[in-house]
């Protein structure tokens, strides 16, 4: 009796418990990346001289993720322009085309009158490191290394301002 | 055959089976009510034989089997615990150079960054880092005890994508169905089956040309099942089979890509390189602790009933 007992006991939990295997993945977008170091890859600029978001430490700096295809980058662009010039000196703008040609990228930012820098990562490497689920995608790093934010979609100049205030509220 | 070669031989049966939740973590066997099943019938038969040695019936040596019979039921139950209450295996398919993290063990998996060459060699890798611990870097084959949890690597097929244009110019390669929207490395997260075969399937987009490709992963051995059924030849390498489509699903060309070679497809010349990335699987397992010291019971038993009386 008690041998049944136990077999029916076991064959009770056997059918509480839920079997099938549980995938899971990696994500979250670029706003779950606040506090934590901000990567960095070396790769070239549209003038052909090499820069990274390492070069930047000790600034804070805005990385604006685009590319020429994007529409709504496109609609960014000038914002993002007008915001560089604004925030010269206090803030540094970087934009980062994910996966075209450096002639593209050049070609557009010349055509749109851009002059901060242009840095054309052909493999994608900011983009997957930082989460990116569409483009644009603004990242805020603060002076010592840190995202201060993640920012998935276009913004407007306002929300620019308010993006980088924490940081540059921040004691140097 | 005697209750006593009965007894001996489904503890070890027990045991081995409770060793292979270590051994083969990958198996779903251990959440199976045929598992527990099989488990719980082993421990009454030890707790027959036992409760029958213990009142004499197979004289000094049946009693000297007691901590035997008592170190094959520890193991016995811990295996029952982990197969019952222990959660599923859990499979974290990370994109290179991404993080996920992973409350269960109160860790983060880096996932390392992987270019072609990486993804062509295997050689990716996964560092679990956890507050207050030395991290840990796991290699594909090795497996790590973390509590009850066991961890280890998988290599699953993975692909590399470069594509430009007819003249040229690199193009964004984006996976909008992916958690990793700008990611040039293909996981193959989902199946499709093609008659007999079910092969790994998975999709980028190249949004500058209004385009989306499926890729069809075929190892050798599937690829020279497919050439029966027409496909053009191969040397023997893996290959992706890539069908373009546009925005309105309009059908723009197919291809076969091997590892290594430039294609050309619905316009986009793509370069694709073939290889493994490891996916991190957490299964529950046994305390080692546990284990030890039922084995090492069950060994002391097995030796003392062996000594002369």
């Amino acid at each position: 009796m008690r041998l049944v007992l136990v077999i029916v006991s076991t064959l009770f939990l056997s059918a509480c418990y839920n079997a099938p295997d549980a995938a899971a993945s990696g994500g979250g977008g670029p706003s779950a990346l606040a506090g934590s170091p901000a990567q960095s890859f070396e790769v070239r600029r549209t003038d052909g001289r090499m820069d990274s978001l390492a070069r930047h430490r000790g600034q804070i700096v805005l990385v604006n993720l685009w590319a020429t295809w994007c529409t709504p980058c496109r609609e960014e662009m000038p914002a993002l322009q007008r915001f560089a010039r604004e925030q010269a000196g206090k803030v540094v703008v970087l934009g980062i085309d994910q996966g075209e040609s450096a002639s593209a990228a050049a070609a557009y930012a010349k055509e749109r009158g851009v002059t901060f820098p242009i840095l054309v990562d052909d493999q994608q490497q900011y983009g997957r490191t930082y989460a990116a689920i569409g483009l644009p995608t603004s990242v805020i790093v603060d002076r010592s290394g840190h995202v201060v934010q993640g920012i998935d979609g276009q913004m407007t100049i306002e929300q620019m301002r308010a993006a980088v205030a924490r940081a540059l509220a921040a004691r140097k | 055959m005697t209750a006593r070669v009965a007894a001996l031989g489904v503890a070890a049966i027990a045991i081995a089976l409770v060793l292979a939740q270590d051994l083969y973590p990958a198996t779903p066997l251990y959440h199976t009510w045929q598992y527990a099943l099989a488990l719980t019938l082993a421990l009454a038969v030890l707790g027959a034989y036992a409760n029958g040695a213990r009142r004499g019936d197979d004289g000094v040596r049946g009693r000297r089997l007691l901590p035997a019979m008592a170190g094959a039921a520890t193991v016995a139950v811990a295996g029952l615990a982990s197969g019952l209450l222990g959660p599923d295996t859990t499979v974290i398919a990370g994109t290179p150079g991404t993080v996920a993290p992973i409350p269960a063990l109160g860790a983060a998996a880096f996932f390392s960054a992987a270019d072609a060459d990486a993804i062509a060699r295997g050689a990716g890798t996964v560092t679990l880092r956890r507050r207050n611990a030395a991290e840990i870097a796991l290699q594909p084959a090795a497996r790590r005890l973390l509590g009850e949890s066991l961890v280890y690597l998988e290599l699953r097929p993975a692909a590399y994508v470069d594509v430009s244009d007819a003249r040229g110019a690199h193009l964004t390669v984006t996976q909008p169905t992916n958690a990793s929207f700008l990611s040039p490395v293909l996981l193959f997260g989902a199946r499709q089956r093609i008659g007999a075969l079910e092969v790994p399937l998975d999709t980028f987009a190249t949004p500058a040309r209004h385009l989306t490709v499926r890729a069809l992963y075929f190892t050798p051995q599937a690829l020279a099942q497919f050439n029966r059924a027409g496909a053009p030849a191969d040397q023997g390498r893996p290959a992706l089979v890539l069908s373009a489509a546009d925005d309105r699903g309009n059908p723009k060309g197919l291809t076969l890509a091997p590892s290594g070679a430039e294609v050309a497809v619905g316009g986009l010349r793509v370069h694709v390189t073939l290889g493994t990335y490891p996916v991190l699987a957490i299964a529950a397992a046994p305390p080692a602790w546990v284990l030890i010291a039922g084995i090492a019971l069950f060994l002391a038993g097995l030796a003392w009933s062996a000594l002369p009386h």
